[in-house]
């Protein structure tokens, strides 16, 4: 492996401004954890607008801080509220709270810092080591390959996400109908534009997401009473002693790897990923019955998890342009707005961008370490500030910020229109994030199975001929069976199904 | 209470900082160097639309010739991306807009003369409805294959002995038109397979999903020079000289000149004075260093010439691709 590059991305990270503002994205990304309501992947998408004046490797850091420090900002209201304020730290409450009430609240949180540090690092150097793998097939990577991956990302977002696996399947349709809206790419036709040449192009990326995630995220918490009145428990003692290092080191172990795996696959990522650490934990330990009272090791395994998905999640969107889960969408829509189009070729093409976005993780995590330990008191303060004053704030500059991005009008209109129908999904169960991403993928499966296609000179068999292409299929195949063989499994065994499906579930991340 | 105070802070400061962000991402050269008062017919700022995203060529060379043309006039010009439908959405704008001089757009050749044979009626303006100021310059196609296809030459792409595949950076483009034609042309039985944009294009036929692909020349040149990809032939009139031994498709015995092309359009009926005025202008801000570096950098042929003489180019160019292509037979939208 040739070590320059690396070696240059740090000189990038290491910039003032590029500092500057992993400090910014991580700052943020820590209050919007820990502010119940607005998630990563809405903040992300509301700031995307602001990406067109800067760097695009400034940018990404920023948007990327964002998004791994919400992972240790949620964690923070978990324990002291039982508020989760991410999805992903849902199950941190289940101990996190427990350990709160025995007055170990300090406990929690160090041991929640030092799980997210450790499963982030030990991401990032995977990351390091698997992503230029992965770009060096970029070349092999044609039309029917993308086509085998964005079938496979779909299936995977409808069936591995949580909550209503119905009405994500329902949700990723509407994202693939959204998708065929524009003028064809291979013949000029006209679908579904009424004449109107604002939607020659299609329907653009960044003002649904912004309508779906921003301003439907926003109506929606206005609508939710937040509970936040009772005063948080006191924080004392954030140092873990001994002894709770030694009782969570292995489930800080367990966790980065589960973490690191899960957050590579489509639909995966942090929430998902947190919750099987915790199933892990529980099941591998020898006094089950600690699970929920308080064990450290509840804590440790998923919040290490979730931060190592959070960033491993970006190995599929930074080397094959494919984007895991809703947040991974929006960071993929801020590429596009800085100019650069995430694929195969950005490691060998944007190496400075790459590995500068890469590195500044590490950073990143060490001022998320730093903030989460001896400065947590300052952030528990945030959950005072009222919703009513925070919401048209940031209904406002979502709506300037979208004008700004293509000087349109209609895209005002567009992120209205979406942000309603993100309110009412939300308000009727139905996750956001399968839509969007299937709005991306659908792009992605329409145009690379046409391209198959005239390559193959219309023969589908030319899809299980190629290795790459033909061994998707077969993971594709595999994904698609596997659901029915386990019912049938888990029914023989008469084992109650798991329900892990949590109400306050803001969002699959 | 204190600490009601302090978190109140803290969130007010969090969105001012985030409007401050949002109000730094807008620049230009506006309120820089324009003190001076009443220059161009009223001191009010020139807006340059541009119908393509920031970033790319098309946008580049607004921006140089913005800055040189705020300059000269002593006015602010600011450039304002307003990309979609090929740049038909910002032509769309540009009608709309008095004819005062104050409102202009970078206009691609292609919108004028290649898009309209691809997409429906009614769907693409008509250069007729607008004033054209000035000429600004031409960019090239290069025909390209990857090192290892073994072609060489529009002969070794007929002999193949097997249909080839073609990628092209969209429908309606010089890249789909440029190929369409010479294939036609060389009787060679090809299939073309549309992507979006420039680099995907060439990400294909280095991969060799494809056999060969058309782009701007400033795209492919340093893999040319690298080697990493071989030229076949220009779609130029006469070679450019950022590529002299690569034959034109003229000279390999083709008659496809196809170029992307540029120029500066402004609602229809601006006063004959404005518009020299105007002109005058832009010819200083063609001879500013900073204008020609673009040119050079991106390998732009300079087609510094009057507005009517573009009418008359690009009207010429519709009227003879409409021509072959119906002669044989091409059909840039439907079935491609």
């Amino acid at each position: 492996m040739d070590l320059a590059p690396v070696l240059d991305g740090f000189a990038v990270v290491l910039e003032p401004t590029n500092l500057l503002y992993c400090l910014i994205g991580v700052v943020v990304g820590m209050l919007v954890g820990v502010l119940p309501g607005l998630g990563p992947a809405a903040t992300i998408a509301i700031l995307l607008p602001i990406t067109i004046g800067i760097e695009p490797v400034t940018a990404i850091i920023m948007l990327a801080g964002i998004f791994y420090g919400a992972q240790y900002g949620g964690t923070i209201t978990s324990v002291l509220l039982k508020l989760p304020g991410e999805a992903s730290s849902v199950v941190t409450v289940f101990d996190g709270y427990a350990m709160a009430r025995q007055g170990r609240a300090g406990t929690a949180l160090g041991i929640a810092a030092i799980g997210s540090f450790a499963g982030g690092t030990i991401s990032i150097v995977a990351l390091s080591f698997l992503a230029p793998l992965v770009a060096s097939f970029a070349l092999d990577f044609g039309p029917p390959e993308y086509t085998a991956l964005a079938l496979l990302g779909i299936l995977l977002v409808a069936t591995v996400s949580s909550g209503s696996r119905l009405k994500a399947v329902v949700a990723a349709c509407v994202g693939l109908l959204l998708a065929t809206v524009g003028r064809d790419g291979f013949t000029a036709t006209e679908r579904f534009t009424f004449g109107n040449l604002n939607l020659a192009d299609g329907l653009d990326f960044v003002p649904i997401a912004m309508g779906l995630f921003g301003l439907g995220e926003i109506l929606y918490n206005l609508e939710q009473r937040h509970n936040a009145t009772q005063a948080p428990t006191k924080v004392a003692n954030v140092w873990p002693s001994r002894q709770d290092l030694r009782q969570s080191s292995g489930a800080i172990g367990r966790g980065s790897v589960i973490g690191f795996l899960l957050g590579i696959l489509p639909g995966g990522g942090a929430t998902l990923s947190s919750l099987a650490a915790y199933a892990v934990e529980k099941r591998r330990s020898k006094t089950p019955e600690r699970f929920g009272k308080g064990a450290v090791e509840g804590v440790a395994g998923p919040e290490t998890a979730n931060n190592a998905a959070a960033t491993s999640s970006f190995i599929p969107l930074l080397t094959l342009g494919i984007p895991a889960n809703a947040t991974m969408a929006v960071i993929f829509g801020a590429l596009l707005v800085v100019g650069v189009t995430p694929g195969p070729q950005l490691v060998t093409e944007e190496p400075e961008l790459f590995w500068g976005v890469v590195n500044s993780m590490y950073i990143g995590n060490i001022l998320l370490l730093i903030m989460s330990i001896p400065l947590v008191g300052l952030f528990v303060k945030i959950l005072r500030v009222r919703p009513a004053i925070l919401a048209p704030i940031t209904v406002l500059i979502t709506l300037i910020g979208v004008y700004t991005v293509n000087n349109s009008v209609f895209d005002i209109v567009l992120v209205i229109v979406f942000g309603v129908l993100g309110y009412l999904m939300k308000k009727a169960g139905f996750d956001p994030g399968p839509l969007l991403l299937a709005f991306v993928l659908g792009a992605l499966l329409e145009d690379g199975l046409r391209r198959s296609l005239l390559i193959f000179d219309g023969d589908a068999t030319g899809f299980f001929t190629r290795p790459i292409s033909g061994t998707l299929l077969v993971v594709f195949l595999l994904v698609a069976v596997y659901p029915f063989v386990a019912t049938l499994r888990s029914r023989r065994r008469q084992e109650p199904a798991q329900d892990t499906s949590d109400p306050n579930t803001k969002e699959l991340v | 209470m204190t600490t009601n105070h302090r978190a109140r802070r803290w969130a007010l400061s969090g969105a001012g900082l985030t409007l401050a962000l949002t109000l730094t991402a807008c620049g230009g050269n506006v309120g820089g160097g324009s003190d001076s008062e009443e220059e161009f017919p009223g001191g009010d700022p020139i807006t340059m639309l541009v119908g393509q995203d920031p970033g790319g060529s098309t946008d580049l060379i607004a921006r140089a010739a913005a800055d040189g043309l705020s300059d000269e006039l002593g006015v602010p010009v600011t450039v304002e991306n307003r990309p979609g439908a090929n740049g038909a959405l910002a032509a769309q704008q540009l009608a709309g807009e008095d004819p005062d001089g104050h409102t202009l757009m970078v206009y691609n050749g292609s919108l004028a003369y290649i898009t309209p044979l691809a997409v429906g009626e009614g769907e693409a303006p008509d250069i007729a409805d607008f004033d054209i100021v000035t000429g600004l310059s031409l960019d090239d196609y290069v025909l390209v294959t990857a090192p290892g296809s073994g072609f060489g030459t529009v002969e070794d792409l007929a002999a193949a002995g097997r249909p080839i595949t073609f990628g092209t950076t969209g429908v309606g483009t010089g890249s789909q038109l440029s190929q369409e034609l010479l294939f036609a042309q060389a009787d060679i039985d090809a299939t073309a397979v549309p992507f979006d944009g420039g680099s995907p294009t060439l990400t294909a036929v280095l991969g060799g999903q494809v056999d060969v692909g058309s782009v701007q020349l400033g795209e492919a040149i340093e893999q040319i020079e690298s080697g990493g990809l071989t030229p076949i032939v220009t779609f130029a009139e006469e070679r450019p000289s950022y590529l002299p031994d690569t034959p034109t498709a003229v000279e390999a015995g083709y008659d496809v000149p196809v170029q992307q092309s540029r120029a500066v359009f402004a609602p229809q009926g601006v006063p004959d004075d404005v518009m020299q005025t105007l002109r005058d202008g832009f010819e200083a801000a063609f001879e500013t260093e900073a204008y020609q570096q673009l040119n050079e950098d991106n390998l732009l042929t300079p087609l510094e010439v009057d507005g009517e003489e573009i009418r008359e180019r690009w009207t010429e160019n519709l009227d003879n691709y409409r021509a072959v292509v119906e002669e044989y037979g091409i059909d840039l939208g439907g079935d491609a």
